[in-house]
């Protein structure tokens, strides 16, 4: 089904939804930044740049509890987290390189055991994307095989159109139901023309060949070369829209607390050190190579997904200014 | 999480039903689940470990190191080295501690029967291959000769040493005890030297036989070129890799060698295996 939107009724179908109780989550101006934030109506909408941090946060939050316990003379209670605490979610103009990464995290969480935590709020979640019509030097979705205008994972996709509404496209059941039920906010088809989607520089990677590359290069001055500058603050990793590593902790004392799962990073120097201190990635140049490694051939090996959707922000926050689109590249002209 | 099965970071809660001191860092604590029915249909295979909780502290994996052929109990086998282990160390008979498992895979012990199994551990490593020792040991009559190498640094770094005599007793195994030179006593009726030395020497037959091996890296390394001399395959020896993990379940990105993720595709491999991974664990 498609459908056109002005922005005054996007932002009225924002305060609309927030009014039926859910939680909506959308760009939202924080500071100097822009961050995807929880919405308390339709103005707070910031349309205007890519929020610094992806959106991976409405389903996998930066940190939250897995469980609480309890210590007392009786002995120890442990209490399991309220479902009813995960709400009812809209994630809102969202762009294409932040949605495409919600169904590659799905693959990590949702084979074997399933990570309901993650799970649950997938299913609560409608998303609607954004087209793109600016890209900046550092995106290169297309680079990875995606684009400024594509729909992977989204639910509703909105294009920009020359006259400041959207074109809105149904793309799933989930995205259906909720024109439908919002139909008195939207109109039938377009009359202006959508705008021109954006044109990131990088041109289309040979990915396989990248895979093939890796599986033969464990070994190679490459990882040295980069990682020399490399300063393992993990921002690339807390700022990508498919990075998922985490940790668990307990916080707390002895007689209550929570234990919490929160973003970890494989660039981290203690990431994979042991308690007797033998540490299996021991210097910079292994992790920033597992990085790599996980990102375009170990994802690929066991669920057939690269854990890059090309969103740039790695390559705007370094603070050594690593470029892992150059990186590829590199790799892609071997 | 959405009920309380489906939250796959959720303990079960089980008590300490005894402390065993094996040295003067490392404890042995036997659990019973304190619900009935967990502790009715908990079931594992030798070779899978857990995540033990001493709640306000944190999670330490471990194997499980009873034999799956003892039921109404599990136990396990730690040094304090850590936090966890710490406060794990501090609790005492009666307290509680969580326990999430099992996980991993296990040893294929149903492909070693009628074979000749030969165990060669080094220090706190032999907890991962008792489990499988006692189960053998419990099924004695599926199996060939069964050898026990097992060495320490010094006679107080032994663990399970009243098993260790047991296992000296009895007619159907074959156990041969190490120390390290330097670390014994005059009173050591065991062997003086490094285990693959000693492995050497008792000089097991390999045709027909299994070999599981575990140990720190360094004895791992020195005892893998003495079961080839001595005519073992790689196919034929068995091992586990101990990585760090936190999740124990294929997510949170810690344990991998390579694209192997040891808590869901180990931590038992074999030699070949071991050998094709990258050297990064």
């Amino acid at each position: 089904m498609q459908k056109t939107i002005t922005e005054p009724n996007l932002r009225l179908l924002i305060d609309t939804l927030v009014s039926e109780g859910k939680r909506v989550i959308g760009p939202k101006a924080a500071g100097t930044m822009t961050l995807y934030e929880p919405l308390s109506q339709g103005e707070e909408l910031n349309l205007g740049e890519l929020p610094r941090r992806s959106a991976k946060e409405a389903f996998f939050p930066l940190c939250e509890t897995i469980l609480t316990y309890e210590r007392d003379k009786e002995g120890v209670r442990v209490t399991d987290v309220d479902p009813q605490a995960i709400p009812e979610t809209v994630l809102v103009a969202a762009r294409p390189c932040d949605v495409a990464a919600a169904p590659v995290l799905d693959s990590v969480f949702s084979w074997d055991f399933k990570d309901e935590f993650f799970l649950e709020r997938r299913r609560k979640t409608t998303i609607i994307g954004l087209a793109c019509a600016r890209a900046d030097d550092a995106c290169f979705c297309t680079a990875v095989g995606l684009s400024p205008g594509d729909t992977k994972g989204s639910d509703l996709f909105l294009a920009p159109l020359t006259d400041g509404g959207y074109r809105c496209d149904a793309i799933t059941e989930k995205g259906e139901a909720l024109l439908a039920a919002h139909a008195d906010l939207f109109s039938d088809a377009a009359t202006a023309e959508p705008l021109p989607l954006a044109e990131p520089t990088l041109g289309k990677l040979d990915l396989e060949k990248i895979r093939q590359w890796l599986d033969t290069h464990f070994e190679d001055p490459l990882w040295e070369e980069i990682a020399a500058r490399c300063a393992g603050c993990g921002a690339c990793a807390f700022l990508c829209p498919a990075c998922h590593c985490f940790d668990i902790v307990d916080e707390g004392g002895e007689e209550k607390g929570a234990r919490r799962k929160s973003w970890d990073a494989c660039g981290f120097g203690k990431f994979t050190n042991h308690a007797s201190g033998h540490n299996p990635r021991d210097v910079q140049p292994s992790r920033y190579r597992n990085r790599i490694m996980h990102k375009f051939k170990y994802y690929v090996d066991k669920f057939d997904q690269r854990l890059c959707t090309g969103c740039g922000r790695c390559v705007r926050a370094c603070p050594v200014g690593i470029d892992i689109a150059t990186v590829l590249e590199e790799i892609n002209s071997k | 999480m959405c009920d309380h099965s489906k939250n796959i970071y959720l303990p079960q809660l089980a008590t300490i039903a005894e402390i065993v001191d094996e040295t003067a860092d490392i404890r042995t604590f036997r659990l019973v689940f304190q619900d009935e029915a967990v502790r009715e249909s908990f079931a594992f295979r030798a070779g899978q470990f857990a995540e033990y909780s001493a709640f306000g502290a944190g999670e330490a994996t471990f194997c499980i190191a009873s034999a799956p052929t003892r039921k109404g109990y599990i136990e396990c086998c730690f040094r304090a080295v850590g936090r966890v282990t710490e406060a794990l160390r501090s609790l005492e008979i009666g307290d509680t501690i969580g326990v999430r498992g099992p996980y991993g895979n296990s040893f294929p012990i149903e492909e070693f029967f009628g074979k000749n199994l030969v165990f060669v551990a080094g220090g706190i490593a032999l907890p991962p291959l008792r489990t499988l020792i006692w189960q053998c040991l419990d099924w004695r009559e599926k199996f060939g000769e069964i050898t026990i190498v097992y060495g320490a640094r010094t006679e107080g770094d032994l663990v399970y040493k009243r098993e260790l005599k047991e296992w000296e007793e009895r007619d159907d195994v074959r156990l041969v005890k190490t120390v390290d030179p330097g670390g014994n006593s005059p009173k050591w009726d065991g062997k003086v030297g490094f285990v693959p030395t000693i492995l050497e020497e008792a000089a097991p037959v390999a045709e027909n036989t299994i070999a599981l091996v575990c140990g720190p890296p360094i004895m791992i390394k020195f005892t893998l070129p003495v079961l080839e001399k001595l005519g073992f395959g790689d196919d034929a020896i068995y091992t586990t890799l101990e990585n760090r993990m936190k999740c124990g379940l294929g997510k949170c990105g810690r344990c991998n060698v390579g694209n192997v993720y040891v808590c869901k595709d180990g931590p038992v491999f074999t030699a070949a295996r071991v050998k094709a991974m990258p050297q990064e664990f």
